[in-house]
């Protein structure tokens, strides 16, 4: 899967010189997710919460007749439970649609495929397998997550295994 | 695959599935040349256009079939037995062909050879007799062989046929048909349900918002029926007779008897009764099994039958009937039934239940065992089948639709199993209950009954063995599952003393237990939407639903709820109850009776006949003459009063009154009571001496009780006058 998201960028790199990307906010962090694999975003959801989920799931949301998991970005990230509204994102993924809870969404940045650069070696496994690199903004850097791997179905996987 | 050989494919099989029926049913009625001429007709149709799409291996079968029908249909062969075993040959061998095409795009190879030789070898006492069948495979061949020039299209080659066959009426009648429906792909079907699901859900929502505003509610009214008339008409589009289940069955049940040297005549009811197409797949398993146990195990060899007296060819009834939301679909044979002490005897070897608890079990309980896995009678297991191999199998695919299934039989008389079904699996009726702070949906297909406990008995009725908690519903003890100590671990099940609680006592996989919840709203009709695996794996939940307020729920899965939480499974699914009293004599013979207070006399009213239960102030007891009646939905209901409850309250108009709603043949009458004490099943009491069946008394926990004679209470009126009268209004209580 990895391979197949290199290969992505490379692709983009080489296609196009510029990448549309949604900027979201976590506690103090940027996240940017790539603005083509986004369905709609969804502001101020409450997701139904499901009891013995397991601790990614931020609960269930009702999206046009179907009733969708959400991921937790906070909580797969380990950060606090905060009790607000989040933002959704509706991330498209082969196994059907998901949801992605935030804390805010920013906004649409256009930004040079050049200004990517992928994960230090020194990051933790953990991260690395969520992150999909960053781009060097003006004083700060955007992490780029890769909705393929937040995948509820994956993320289930992965935990099990 | 291209259109064309997709298109006939479908078309094969359907001819296929019509040569099916005719050939069974031709085996009764050899003399009737309609039947040899569709038979005809869908071989030929397949060889036509076979040649014209290429595919010889089929082409050549269906020529050898269609020289030997042929000549049935020229009445030069008469349809014997063996004759009719080689096309049903014919029949598969096409069958196997079309499956390979349609799994790999070609016909693979197979040794046809020997079956054409076999379909050879009966048209010989023909063949033999002159000259004039040479010309009749050369008339049929030259007619059937495909144009060697221009290939015709497939309706191109299934009109030469007609042409060539000179009978034209039932062609025509097929194609008025083709013109008047349309085949639609199934997934567009489930994507339309879908969405008269969301519409069902928002005009919930709609209803409950625009409930205030007057203009909109007529609006919003109108919305609601559209949405109701559409809703069905989506769910009309995805039923299908049973007959196409039904239709398969002929076969079967002639190739077993043959392989099992039965006499078997099958008989079919409600075939046009329809349930949703993914329904009819689901059951279409159990219900083979059902028939293969029934032919196997039921029906007895001839010899057997005539030496019991009875008629040597054995009855197999498959019926089915709509009743209410749901499909029943019956398999009774009059066979040998299944005997209660073999399969308590086997039970307690198999480790399965004890001997004191099978001891305890009415023979109703004893029968649901076979239902357990591991359950079989292995004397009796044979190629066919074994009564009880695979009877768990049938019982978890039919409560996997949210169905149910039951066997009643009578040694010597026969056995019937009962599925229940309902009519659709995208909406159901279930129940919302509320814990941890959450709505769930509860499935009603589980739900066997709801006990309320109130804050002041909360810490009086759990009953505790070291810590699994107990609850006594009517003398038995009920394991209970506290729901929010399951989905918060680590909660303490205690019955908070200031809250209502209320058990849900649900019967799942054969297991039965109560589930304590918080509260209870409304029963809702659902909508099933589907969970991600990573929730569908917590195993708790087996979807999730919108209700009408907006609010999500998830669904609970009683069963794995039941499994989750240790309960074992009890072999008593069935609701047959025993309130610890002995059995007297033949216990199938136990009712199930309301046990009653009349003014401090107790009396048993059958339960069957109990319509409803309605408590009232005296005040709506009026009088015509002497004689009590009561207005009941519009309809005056004679109110017997033996028991003298309405003489014992009377002066005191506050005082409230329970009247007991029966039915007594054709019309209504009610029982006046002052409250209802319990459900017991009664057995019968023989006089002592005489063993003569006293009429009038039943045993009921340990009392004898006597029974209200319903047949007693005088009509109002002429019975001519009346019998109209409580028909409807039997139509209105209904």
């Amino acid at each position: 899967m990895s391979a197949q998201a290199t290969a992505l960028h490379r692709r983009e790199k080489s296609a196009s010189a510029l990448v549309e990307i949604c900027s979201v906010r976590l506690g103090p962090g940027l996240f940017g997710v790539p603005i083509r694999h986004i369905v709609e975003i969804i502001g101020s959801a409450r997701p139904h919460p499901v009891p013995l989920a397991p601790g990614f799931v931020g609960g269930l949301l009702h999206y046009r007749g179907d009733v969708l998991t959400t991921v937790s970005l906070r909580r797969l990230l380990g950060l606090p439970r905060v009790d607000q509204p989040m933002d959704t994102l509706i991330l498209e993924s082969p196994a059907g649609c998901f949801g992605l809870l935030v804390d805010s969404v920013v906004e649409v940045l256009t930004l040079p495929a050049a200004d990517h650069e992928p994960n230090p070696s020194t990051l933790d496994d953990n991260r690395k397998d969520l992150f999909a690199g960053a781009y060097k903004l003006k004083g700060s850097l955007l992490v780029m997550l890769d909705p393929q791997r937040l995948d509820p179905i994956r993320l289930g996987a992965a935990r099990a295994a | 695959m291209d259109e064309l050989t997709r298109e006939f494919l479908i078309e094969s099989q359907e001819g296929l599935d019509r040569m099916e029926r005719c050939l069974t049913d031709l085996e009764e009625r050899p003399e009737e040349t309609s039947l040899l001429a569709e038979i005809f007709r869908s071989v030929h149709t397949i060889k036509g256009t076979t040649g014209f799409l290429g595919f010889k291996r089929l082409e050549k079968l269906a020529h050898a079939g269609e020289n030997l029908l042929g000549l049935l249909r020229e009445g030069r062969l008469c349809a014997s037995a063996s004759i009719i075993t080689g096309l049903l040959q014919l029949l598969d061998g096409l069958r196997s062909i079309l499956r390979t095409i349609e799994a790999e795009g070609h016909e693979g190879q197979g040794k046809d050879a020997e079956l054409i030789c076999r379909l050879e070898e009966l048209q010989a006492p023909v063949l033999s007799a002159g000259a004039q069948p040479a010309l009749v495979s050369t008339a049929s061949a030259s007619v059937s062989a495909p144009p060697p020039i221009a290939a015709p299209p497939p309706p191109a080659a299934s009109t030469a046929a007609e042409e060539y066959e000179g009978a034209s009426r039932p062609r025509a009648q097929a194609n008025s048909a083709a013109e008047s429906t349309l085949r639609v792909d199934v997934k567009l079907l489930n994507r339309m349900m879908n969405l008269v699901g969301e519409l069902v859900l928002t005009r919930n929502q709609v209803l409950q918002a625009t409930a205030a505003d007057p203009k909109l509610t007529l609006l919003s009214r109108r919305l609601d029926m559209v949405t109701a008339d559409l809703r069905e008409s989506v769910m009309k589009a995805r039923m299908q007779p049973v007959s196409h289940i039904f239709s398969k069955m002929p076969r079967i049940v002639r190739d077993l008897s043959q392989t099992l040297h039965r006499r078997v005549s099958l008989q079919l009811e409600g075939q046009d009764t329809e349930l949703d197409k993914s329904l009819l797949e689901a059951i279409k398993d159990p219900l083979t099994h059902a028939v293969r146990n029934a032919l196997d195990h039921g029906i007895e060899p001839p010899h057997v039958r005539e030496a019991a007296g009875k008629d040597p060819e054995g009855t197999l009834r498959l019926r089915a009937a709509q009743e209410g939301s749901h499909v029943i679909v019956e398999v009774a044979d009059d066979g040998a039934g299944i005997s209660v002490d073999k399969i308590r005897s086997k039970a307690i070897e198999r480790g399965l239940i004890t001997a004191v608890r099978a001891a305890q079990l009415s023979e109703r309980e004893l029968l649901q065992l076979i239902f357990l896995p591991g359950f079989s009678t292995a004397a009796q297991i044979t190629s066919v089948s074994g009564r009880g191999v695979g009877m768990d199998v049938v019982r978890t695919n039919v409560e996997k639709i949210g169905g149910k299934v039951e066997i009643d039989a009578r040694v010597g008389k026969g056995t019937t199993l009962r599925l229940r079904i309902p009519l659709t699996l995208a909406i159901i009726p279930a129940l919302i209950v509320r814990s941890v702070g959450q709505s769930f949906a509860l499935p009603q297909g589980a739900l066997s009954e709801l006990v309320h406990v109130p804050p002041e008995q909360a810490a009086g009725v759990i009953e505790w063995i070291e810590d699994a908690p107990l609850y006594r519903l009517r003398g038995k003890l009920l394991p209970l599952v506290f729901l929010d100590r399951l989905l918060v671990p680590g909660a303490q099940p205690q019955l908070a003393a200031r809250r209502d609680h209320f058990i849900a006592v649900l019967d799942a996989d054969g297991r039965r237990f109560g589930l304590v919840v918080d509260g209870l709203a409304d029963p809702e009709e659902i909508v099933v939407k589907p969970l991600s695996a990573v929730l569908k794996d917590i195993g708790l939940y087996s979807g999730a639903t919108v209700l009408g307020n907006g609010d999500l729920a998830l669904i609970l899965d009683p069963g794995a709820i039941a499994m989750r939480a240790g309960v074992a499974m009890g072999g008593e699914a069935e609701t047959a109850r025993q309130t610890g009293g002995d059995v007297f004599g033949d216990s199938a013979n136990a009712a199930e009776y309301l046990l009653v207070d009349a003014a401090g006399r107790q009396a048993a009213v059958p339960l069957a006949d109990v319509l409803r239960i309605e408590q009232l102030p005296v005040s709506r007891i009026e009088y015509i003459g002497y004689r009590p009646v009561l207005n009941f939905e519009g309809q005056l209901l004679p109110v017997d009063d033996t028991g003298g409850v309405l003489a014992a309250v009377q002066g005191n108009p506050q005082a409230r009154i329970v009247v007991v709603v029966c039915r007594e043949g054709g019309r209504h009458v009610g029982i006046a009571v002052s409250h209802v004490l319990d459900v017991a099943a009664g057995s019968d009491l023989f006089d002592a001496g005489t063993q003569q069946r006293s009429s009038g008394v039943t045993l009921l926990a340990n009392r004898v009780t006597g029974v209200v004679n319903l047949g007693a209470v005088a009509p109002l009126h002429e019975p001519q006058d009346t019998t109209g009268e409580w028909n409807q209004m039997a139509e209105t209580v209904r």
